[in-house]
């Protein structure tokens, strides 16, 4: 359903999205890609479109909703009314692929289960995100994204340790659940069309999850160390001078000096020197100290903690001289200056410094889409990735509720009577 | 293992650290044949990063890297030597996807970037993911996950107002992020090359794929000039919202004891449910909790009032009695509790327990999704490291004993 000329990946795949929160971000991620993505909504509207942050604080504008909701269609239909069916039915034949986060259960109680589904289209892919996958003890628990991001591991190792553990922002337990289901759709995808087989991708929050836990994970099984949350020390497990977060005029900066692939402190030092802020860091037993400040002096520190006293005092001067040739300078001078040195410096962006940021800015990440019954320009968050023969693009704008009833009706070549009959009883 | 959707699918994974090699692992689960390119003269850091298996050293015994590499093949390869780069390109002329995460000035060093390869295969879907993209101001920029956190906007905006911006604990966007969004993107791509023949070339810049998730912040500023910025453990939409004490494991004081229940409640109904649980107590029947508004505005003596209730309870009792009220509640779990304790984990078998040769018995994450027809299934534990040099060079290359024999002298098997 592409307009224009330049193909797309999944230009040929129709999707029927009847997913909650937890699985839409899955579904505009085949919608950027090309797929025909046709939102099942109830006919009050998805609940989703209700969610903050609005535009212009207006609460029928969700933008939360319009960022996950890019190049699909609306049709409003009540799955569960007794009338909906054969129309759901003469849609489904027209699906490869349908996605849905329901209570385990919820469907098959319909009939729409994939047994359900598979009859009418023995080839369909039913692809069901929800917070702890289609069976086990836990498969029907209420799973909001803090469930699950609870429940996965995350939130233990998020924070410092004298708050609660924290939740990461904007619901990252629907974004890995979405990208997870997205992957095992397309992998079913490529599965049928080797084979014509259809099937079932089961997704969980919580499995979708576990990889973030870094390391924990595997150093529970070695060696019953239990990782827990530590600021922003992650996986250091001392204080080190130009590791973590430092103080800027206007913000913050990450650092992460004396690590692979960068410059050594010594570089950093040039630069304290160049700009007259070294203090006594020329000077014995610093720069000596500076001097060996890399990753396998640091990793041989971990390992002889007995050795560790001696070294915290000198550790500690360097941190606080540090300390104050960062507070002189602003985020984007530390960032840019350090990453021109090859010191593995990082900002700590704000919404607004992303949305400013010269790299994005150079790359056009951003997207303006208009958008006529707001007679607004908005610009959307980007792409995750590009494709050189198949572009992501925002070809469309977010559907109104219902916007392609019609269209669709037309298309699926349901009557105008039958059309009436089902709004009158209340089914679209 | 005739069921893996992905079988006789070939991967060239010439990538390291975590975004890349997580994203051919999945490839590998679901049966592809991937070929892990490494080497001697550059180690992947992960090799070298605890957890190390108990008394063990060297290259092949850290969970950090043996998790991210199961059912790989693994060869040694020297990149900076001529004949290491034709092995390259012969394995390039072998594979469907080449997969990378070295640095733009590396990959084009070695001339794998995508005009050369599609040169020696037409038909190659190559994956470059380079940190700020292959172009820009930030093109030569260098970081990774841990860096990536604070850069891409998850460390301001996680955690409490009144604490610095102390990011997720962990290099958050490696792990399923970065490598989830590259593997969607060769998959698409790899269903373009099955309609058309075409290959293509994709970026997933891990700047760009990384900022995606906290899509609502940056619309937000776009849209409203408003400047989101951490606000603890609440939801608009939510009240309680929040992780609560619970009971500790022990009195030891030590935080590997302490326990923690996540419990939310968007409705009226589940609001009810949880006064209900707790007993009714008097402060919860009062006006001010009546109403989702009320709450938020009451918000931080509301947690205080259900965090006096939670101190005394055991964590893993409360989500159960909480669920079955329908109350949303979950236990804050550590990697303990989903290796050990986690029942449901352990009824869907997600974690898999292989024996490797030096390390022993080791638990690996399990296939991300269940496939009913085809399930994945790790097939091998991690590689060694160049464990499998000579049998790629032989079975998938087609060189002699003897080429192979000269190469290893020569150091480009290295």
């Amino acid at each position: 359903m592409t307009s224009g000329e330049t193909p797309a990946a999944l230009d040929d795949i129709r999707v029927l999205d009847l997913a909650g929160e937890t699985g839409q971000y899955c579904t505009k991620l085949l919608a950027d890609l090309g797929a025909d993505v046709i939102k099942v909504e109830p006919p009050s509207g998805d609940p989703v479109r209700a969610l903050p942050p609005y535009f212009q604080d207006d609460p029928n504008t969700s933008l939360y909703w319009l960022n996950l909701n890019t190049n699909k269609r609306s049709i409003t239909l009540d799955i569960s009314h007794p009338q909906a069916g054969p129309l759901f039915e003469k849609l489904l034949r027209t699906a490869d692929v349908v996605v849905e986060s329901f209570e385990p259960g919820h469907l098959d109680a319909l009939g729409l289960g994939y047994a359900g589904l598979s009859r009418i289209r023995p080839d369909v892919i039913l692809t069901s995100i929800t917070g702890f996958g289609q069976w086990g003890p836990h498969a029907r628990y209420k799973a909001p994204d803090i469930v699950g991001v609870a429940m996965g591991g995350v939130m233990w190792l998020a924070g410092e340790p004298e708050d609660p553990p924290n939740l990461p922002p904007w619901k990252q337990g629907y974004i890995s659940a979405s990208i997870i289901g997205a992957a095992g759709t397309l992998v079913a995808l490529y599965h049928r069309d080797v084979t014509g087989e259809g099937q079932h991708v089961d997704v969980s929050m919580q499995e979708s999850l576990s990889l973030n836990q870094e390391t924990a994970m595997q150093t529970w099984d070695m060696i019953q160390a239990l990782r827990c949350r530590n600021g922003s020390r992650g996986i250091i497990p001392i204080d080190i001078p130009g590791i973590g977060i430092y103080e800027c005029t206007d913000g913050h900066v990450f650092g992460y000096l004396g690590t692979p692939g960068g410059a050594p402190w010594s570089a950093m030092l040039d630069w304290m020197i160049q700009e007259s802020e070294a203090e006594d860091l020329t000077d014995e037993p610093h720069k000596s100290f500076i001097d060996n400040l890399n990753l396998r002096f640091l990793t041989g520190l971990f390992q002889e903690p007995a050795k560790l006293g001696e070294k915290i005092q000198i550790m500690s001067h360097i941190k606080q001289v540090l300390t104050r040739f960062v507070s002189r300078r602003s985020k984007w001078e530390m960032y840019e200056g350090g990453q021109g040195r090859r010191l593995l410096w990082g900002i700590v962006s704000t919404p607004q410094d992303i949305a400013e940021n010269p790299q994005l800015t150079h790359r056009k990440w951003l997207a303006d889409v208009h958008h006529p019954e707001l007679g607004a320009t908005l610009r959307y968050p980007g792409p995750p990735y590009r494709l050189s023969e198949t572009p992501w693009a925002i070809r469309r704008r977010p559907p109104l509720a219902g916007e392609h009833n019609a269209e669709l009706f037309g298309e699926l070549r349901v009557s105008e009577d039958e059309w009436r009959a089902l709004q009158a009883a209340g089914a679209v | 293992m005739s069921n893996l959707p992905l079988a006789g699918l070939k991967i060239a994974d010439f990538s390291w650290f975590g975004a890349g090699p997580i994203c051919a692992l999945h490839l590998a689960t679901y049966g592809a044949t991937v070929v892990r390119i490494e080497s001697e003269t550059r180690i992947d850091s992960l090799r070298t990063i605890a957890p190390m298996a108990k008394d063990k050293t060297g290259y092949n015994v850290s969970g950090y890297f043996n998790n991210f590499n199961a059912g790989k093949l693994d060869i040694t390869l020297n990149l900076n030597t001529a004949q290491g780069l034709e092995i390259a390109t012969q394995l390039v002329a072998w594979a469907d996807v080449f997969l990378t995460n070295f640095t733009p000035r590396v990959v084009e060093r070695w001339g794998l970037t995508y005009d050369k390869l599609a040169e020696i295969n037409p038909r190659i879907i190559a994956a470059y993911q380079p940190m700020q993209g292959y172009d820009g101001p930030h093109r030569d920029y260098l970081g990774f996950g841990a860096v990536l956190t604070p850069i891409t906007g998850y460390s301001h905006m996680s955690g409490f107002p009144q604490r610095k911006p102390v990011g997720l604990g962990t290099n958050y966007p490696d792990y399923v992020i970065n490598p989830g969004h590259t593997l969607i993107a060769i998959l698409a791509a790899l269903r373009y090359r099955h309609r058309t023949g075409k290959g293509q070339r994709i970026e997933c810049a891990q700047l760009e794929s990384s900022v995606c998730p906290l899509g609502p912040a940056i619309f937000d500023y776009t849209a409203n000039g408003r400047v989101q910025t951490r606000a603890g453990n609440g939801l608009p939409n939510a009240a309680p919202h929040n992780a609560f004490k619970c009971r500790p494991l022990s009195d030891a004081g030590r935080p590997m004891d302490e326990r923690w229940v996540a419990i939310a409640c968007f409705s009226d109904a589940e609001w009810q449910a949880l006064v209900e649980a707790m007993g009714k107590p008097a402060w919860a029947l009062d006006a001010k909790f009546s109403t989702l508004a009320a709450r938020k505005t009451n918000e931080p003596e509301l947690d205080a009032g259900v965090s006096a209730w939670t101190a005394d309870k055991d964590a893993y009792d409360l989500m159960r009695d909480l669920q079955s009220s329908g109350v949303p509640a979950g236990v804050v779990q550590s990697a303990r509790e989903l290796l050990d304790v986690d029942e449901h984990l352990k009824a869907r078998g997600y974690y898999a327990y292989l024996d490797h040769p030096e390390t022993g018995r080791a638990a690996y994450d399990g296939p991300p999704f269940k496939l009913s027809k085809t399930p994945g299934a790790l097939r091998s534990p991690a590689p060694q490291l160049g464990q499998h040099t000579e049998y790629v060079c032989k079975e998938i290359l087609g060189l002699t004993d003897e080429q192979i024999a000269d190469l290893l002298v020569e150091g480009v098997l290295a």
